[in-house]
């Protein structure tokens, strides 16, 4: 039993050191933060959220005082006063039960206007933008342009967006907190969410309910670009893939050493029209979009392939069961290939898009992610059957070079 | 006086099976099945305990591979179902079981055998579900569950088959506790003890027992729908066939609101014990206290949807549940008021009991607070699913739930075992525990607000969630060590504790007018109550000087001395129980019908002897 | 229980209320087990007319890909007599306590019996209005009408089998040794159960079979 009065003080502390983790509620080192979400909506929220926030902290600082003030102040003392017989007091409970009231009155009346005016009709002329959730990875089509992506989601700065979400398997749920509150994907239903982003932008997305094995990684960037960058993506995307490239019959052929392996046929560079993909740039993508999910030591080393060789593997590899590479194949399984080597991460933002880790993920998909419906193809793993390490190389060459 | 003649063998064969363990498992004394359901829920702390270690373990770095993503998914759906089910819920049990006849001057509940029979069908369940473990199966889509994730479909394996049988058997073991203590609180109160006079716990387990009552049934059939498709075929959450996953949703939280109450409201009222004993003082506001309950329990059954804010129910819906979910923060705020005001005046004694008495009162009012964040849907779209819930749920679950139910432990612990704990070392738990809760829990309302989502076996580096995880990791590590020593100055005291008499602390109420240890019959003679506070005869006084209180140890009579006859102990209740574990053993493996038939056979016949057997041996 | 049928002692435990610790208890099951149907019931009205598939309750369904008809699968007729027969056992039942109370061991068999005899009849509709549906093409796994359908009136049926069962063992202690009026709480509370499981009968008749 303790008597001694610093004893009451280490209560009082040990909330202290606690606060200072207050300070972190917003900034760059915080990049998913739900504060200063970008969008109408997300500000409006932000704005109860911070109103909720602080009469939460009145209502803390409010009742802890009181008890840490009865606390000190009733303590057993030798020779004090003996505790008074109070059975209880209609007016105070009449007091504190009306003064709640009234304050949830004030949270009340802001909250269900906001749910109407969230959940109102999407204006005329938004963007319509069908997400299909897949365990894991996200399905997206712009239907106004005939476009369908994956675990990408290009958006025009000031231009509602009207999203339908449903999901091809279980429960999933929309959520990028930097731009608005999420919404989730149920099965045989279609569900909505609609708002206008407002600030150019790249935001991580997440799946916020769980849904297996690989719920973790199901993760999904946003980019929100200038109405001009957009209007270049769309027109970019609707063409198909610049691959297989042009063949120079014009160039003459390189010397080549006696016993050295055929080199590549020489083609045509792109132009830079058809470079402009009106993605974002590579060299611009802030630190907390790009996925630091390291390789699985087995995976890790690689060898380079031969895009045009690539892309003659694949047209008879087993990819072409799931996946869609527009003018090539029609599975529709996996994502939606035709653009691939255009965007910024592979696997539903789980690792970024570059040679290794593309050859890496053809070779053992599931060990790359768990539960992956993507089987093993690595001749490496498989024993018998599989792509070579050098088809693997290729056929990653060619989807990098799918831009 | 009863005289009861037996033949010398009867006579040697009822010692062996009164003493040992022969009498823990043939026992029908209320006292004993709340020992039983308090050492088992305690072994199940450790284990949800340890889960929770690998899960903080796991998420100390970003990208972490402690363990798998698939183990990762069964730990933290066994995590919860655990500590929800086979932790609070059973400590609960503990205290109903050995309080409430105590508090209500009654020698055992309505039913003894039918209360033995909860106990070990708890124990089969939770058995059973971890059983899971040495498969490698144990259940992996969440505590919730949330079809079509957990049918065949999508769980072609045995995890959510352990899981949906598990969840029946212990369903089974509530329901039937909750008929009993219904009876026993309604019907066994000893003369003069009107509704208005019972203790306070006695109250809020009361209120309890109807929630249990009630909402079990609903969980029962959203489970057997699951249990149905998976087995059967059926087709309640068949995607294919054009089913709503929200039934489930809807089911289960009809179920799962009402549920966070049972586990909170029992804590409530040991809380609501402890604070007037250590200020020597009446509880503040008795009456307002009983009918906050009831009104928290009836509204709970209204609010179910708040879960599903984001689930997209329309506008209409999202508003109905927003402003109930608001409602039903005002009883629960009048609590917290007329607790601080139960201490105000008062002369505060700060034994570890209270220190964990007042400690809830601190705690859960940082819960109730992000509780009503949460009941704003526009809000709530982006708290929820983060671990920002997470935080909330742990901080009215844990500093909530469970410091209640420790400070029950401490005060009541010279009653059950006649000794008193080490203080000393209650003080150290309870700063560590305090501490570790807060270091555990308090960050994760900042990985909610900065986007970190829950039920995530991993996260990436560079989202600034680093400093935030690690303190939670070390918080859990404190609250395991905190926990350890608990464990340890429970066990030791009851070697080296200080014999602790019937009334310790100067209680207000009728377990402190008997011996403690008390003995079989509980009271003597059944008490005439005239008024709620029965020790203390309208004035606590200022309480004893020191713990324990001076006692003068008077040699305790035996039932027979005093002519008491006493229900005769059985093992059918342990048999029958076994019947159906045997049954449920059956359909989990590979639906052997042999075992499914031999099992119900089993416990049909032994419900059967049991029903036609009476309680007590023949006496006039 | 406080008091036993075997051999129940003379004096009676003191009790707050006066009444039976196993009335409360009933009482209490009851209100547990309502809950249990409502969540059946509102299943099934969730569910009604979302069926992908015939068959349909109340409308015929011709399969788009074999041309093969299904009839309106309920027999409005044929349940509203099982019901009928239901309702009557709690007529017997009551008459059955009533005998029990007053001593009349011969009546109180009779009651018993005719109880036992109309539950039985009730469940041998049920079992034949299952197998015909079957054969009719409306099995557990068909739709969301046959799962719903089939689970919820299963149930009900579960639980007249386990009154016919208990109302049984009752009727053998009474042939044994003959029920007396110490008895009538247990047939009183075996009476309530038989009540309630007829009344949610009535429910589930009117929202399943009667309203489409």
């Amino acid at each position: 039993m303790t008597r001694h009065p610093r004893a009451r003080w280490r209560r009082f502390v040990s909330f202290a050191p606690l606060l200072v983790l207050a300070l972190a509620a917003c900034g760059p080192d915080v990049p998913n933060s739900i504060f200063g979400a970008h969008s109408e909506h997300g500000h409006q929220v932000d704005d109860l959220t911070r109103f909720l926030l602080e009469l939460g902290l009145g209502v803390f600082v409010f009742v802890e005082a009181l008890l840490i003030y009865a606390v000190f102040r009733y303590r057993h003392r030798e020779g004090g006063p003996p505790a008074q017989q109070i059975h209880g007091n209609t007016t105070l409970e009449i007091g504190w039960t009306f003064i709640p009231a009234v304050i949830l009155a004030f949270i009340a009346i802001p909250t269900v206007r906001l749910i109407f005016q969230t959940q109102a009709e999407a204006p005329a002329g938004s963007l319509q933008v069908e997400v299909i959730g897949h365990q894991w990875w996200w399905e997206f089509r712009y239907p106004e342009f005939n476009i369908v992506t994956a675990n990408e989601l290009y958006l025009p700065k000031g231009r509602a967006v009207n999203f339908s979400l449903r999901t091809n398997d279980v429960l999933h749920s929309f959520w990028m907190p930097q731009l608005n509150g999420k919404r989730d994907l149920i099965s045989n239903r279609t569900n909505h969410l609609w708002f206008t982003p407002d600030s150019i932008g790249a935001y991580n997305g997440f799946c916020a309910e769980f849904c297996g094995a690989s719920h973790a990684n199901m993760r999904f960037k946003v980019f929100v670009v200038s109405p001009e960058r957009f209007a270049q993506y769309v027109a970019h995307e609707q063409t198909p893939p610049v691959y297989p490239l042009a063949l120079d019959t014009a160039a003459k052929p390189a010397k080549v050493a006696k016993n050295a392996p055929p080199p590549p046929p020489p083609t045509i560079p792109l132009t830079q029209a058809q470079l402009n993909t009106g993605t974002w740039p590579t060299d611009s993508l802030p630190r907390w979009v790009v996925p630091a999910t390291p390789l699985p030591a087995m995976l890790a080393d690689t060898m380079p392939g031969d895009a045009a060789r690539g892309a003659a593997t694949f047209k008879t590899a087993p990819c072409i069961a799931c996946h869609t590479i527009q003018g090539v194949s029609a599975g529709v399984i996996g994502p939606n290939l035709t653009h691939v080597g255009s965007r910024t991460t592979i696997a539903a933002g789980l690792y970024p898009n570059d040679h290794a880790h593309l050859v890496a993920w053809i070779m053992d998909a599931p060990v790359m992610k768990p539960g992956s419906q993507m089987m093993t193809l690595g001749q490496r793993m498989m024993g018998t059957g599989g792509l070579t390490d050098q088809q693997i190389a290729d056929i990653a060459a060619y989807l990098s070079a799918l831009k | 006086m009863a005289t009861i003649v037996q033949p010398p063998s009867v006579a040697r064969h009822k010692a062996r099976m009164e003493h040992g363990i022969w009498s823990w498992l043939n026992t029908t004394d209320h006292k004993k099945i709340g020992q039983l359901y308090l050492y088992t829920s305690l072994t199940w702390f450790l284990v949800g305990g340890l889960e929770a270690l690998f899960i903080r373990s796991q998420l100390w770095s970003p990208n972490g591979h402690l363990v798998s993503a698939e183990t990762y998914n069964q730990l933290f759906t066994m995590h919860g179902t655990t500590m929800v089910f086979l932790v609070i819920m059973p400590f609960s049990a503990a205290f109903f079981n050995f309080l409430i006849p105590l508090q209500i001057g009654a020698r055992d509940v309505a039913f003894p055998r039918l209360n033995a029979f909860s106990y070990w069908v708890f124990l089969l369940g939770g058995v059973f579900m971890n059983v899971s473990w040495l498969f490698k199966a144990a259940p992996d889509a969440g505590w919730f569950g949330y079809a079509p994730l957990t049918t065949k479909a999508y769980s072609p394996g045995l995890n959510i088959d352990f899981w949906v049988l598990g969840l029946q058997i212990l369903g089974l073991s509530s329901l039937a506790a909750a008929f009993n203590f219904i009876t026993t609180i309604i019907n066994l109160r000893a003369p003069g003890m009107r509704f208005m006079r019972m203790p306070i716990f006695t109250w809020m387990s009361f209120v309890t027992q109807f929630l249990l009552a009630l909402s079990f049934p609903i969980i029962t059939v959203a489970v057997t729908f699951l249990m149905f498709d998976r087995f059967f075929g059926t087709n309640f959450y068949t995607i294919a066939a054009g089913a709503d996953p929200l039934l489930w949703q809807h089911l289960f939280w009809l179920f799962g609101h009402p549920e966070v109450y049972i586990l909170i409201l029992p804590a409530f009222g040991l809380v609501s014990e402890v604070l007037p004993v250590f200020s020597r003082k009446p509880l503040f506001g008795y009456s307002v206290m009983v009918y906050s309950g009831m009104l928290i329990a009836f509204l709970g059954f209204g609010v179910w949807a708040h879960h599903m804010f984001a689930v997209g129910m329309g506008p209409v819906a999202d508003s109905a549940f927003s402003v109930m979910t608001m409602l039903i923060g005002i009883p629960t705020g009048v609590k917290i008021f007329n607790w601080l005001g139960t201490l105000w005046g008062g002369t505060l004694r700060f034994t570890t009991a209270m220190k964990f008495g007042i400690a809830l009162i601190a705690l859960f009012t940082i819960g109730g607070i992000s509780g009503v964040m949460h009941a704003s849907p526009p809000s709530d779209l982006q708290q929820t699913d983060s671990y920002f819930i997470v935080a909330h749920f742990h901080y009215v679950l844990f500093g909530g739930s469970m410091m209640g139910l420790f400070a029950g432990m401490y005060f009541y612990y010279p009653k059950i075992t006649g000794k008193l704990m080490s203080e000393k070392l209650g003080n150290v738990h309870f700063w560590l525990t305090f501490i570790g809760m807060n270091l555990t829990f308090f960050p994760m309302h900042f990985l909610g607000l900065t986007g970190m989502p829950r039920r995530t076996w991993t996260y990436d580096a560079n989202q600034g969630w680093e400093f935030d995880n690690r303190m939670a990791t070390v918080g859990a590590f404190t609250l395991a060590v905190a926990t350890l020593l608990f464990v340890f100055n429970w066990f030791r005291s009851m070697k080296t504790g200080k014999p602790a008499g019937n009334d310790p602390w100067g209680g207000a109420t009728l377990e402190w007018s008997i011996p403690s240890p008390p003995p079989e019959y509980n009271f003597a003679e059944l008490p005439n109550v005239t008024s709620r506070t029965p020790m203390w005869h309208g004035d606590p006084g200022p309480g004893p000087a020191t713990y324990p209180a001076a006692f003068t140890p008077a040699p305790v009579r035996t039932a027979s001395e005093l002519g008491i006859v006493l229900p005769t102990p059985t093992m059918k209740p342990l048999i029958a129980a076994m019947g159906l574990g045997v049954a449920f053993t059956g359909v989990i493996w590979h639906k052997n019908y042999i075992l499914i038939f031999l099992g119900a056979a089993i416990f049909v016949a032994t419900l059967y002897n049991w029903l036609l057997t009476p309680l007590e041996p023949e006496h006039h | 229980m406080a008091t036993a049928v075997a051999h129940a002692p003379e004096h009676k435990h003191y009790t707050s209320t006066g009444l039976d610790n196993t009335k409360i208890a009933i009482w209490a099951f009851i209100g547990s087990e309502c809950f249990f149907f409502a969540s059946l019931i509102s299943t099934y009205l969730i569910y009604k007319g979302h069926s992908l598939v015939g068959p349909f309750p109340h409308e015929a369904w011709t399969d788009p890909a074999t041309g093969q008809v299904f009839k309106p699968i309920l027999n409005i007729p044929v349940t509203s007599f099982s019901a009928f027969v239901l309702l009557m056992s709690s007529l017997s039942m009551v008459l059955a306590h009533s005998a029990v109370l007053r001593g009349d061991v011969k009546y109180s068999k009779v009651w018993l019996l005719a109880t036992i005899v109309m539950g039985t009849m009730f469940l041998c509709m049920q079992a034949f209005e299952f197998t015909s549906f079957v054969h009719e093409g409306l099995t557990l796994q068909r739709n969301l009408f046959g799962s719903t359908f089939f689970v919820l009136t299963g149930f009900h049926g579960a639980h007249v089998a386990a009154g016919v069962l208990w109302l049984t063992t009752l009727l053998f202690i009474d042939l044994k040794r003959g029920l007396q009026p110490r008895d009538a709480i247990n047939v009183d509370v075996c009476a309530l159960y038989w009540h309630f499981v007829d009344v949610v009968w009535i429910a589930i008749f009117a929202l399943v079979y009667l309203i489409k």
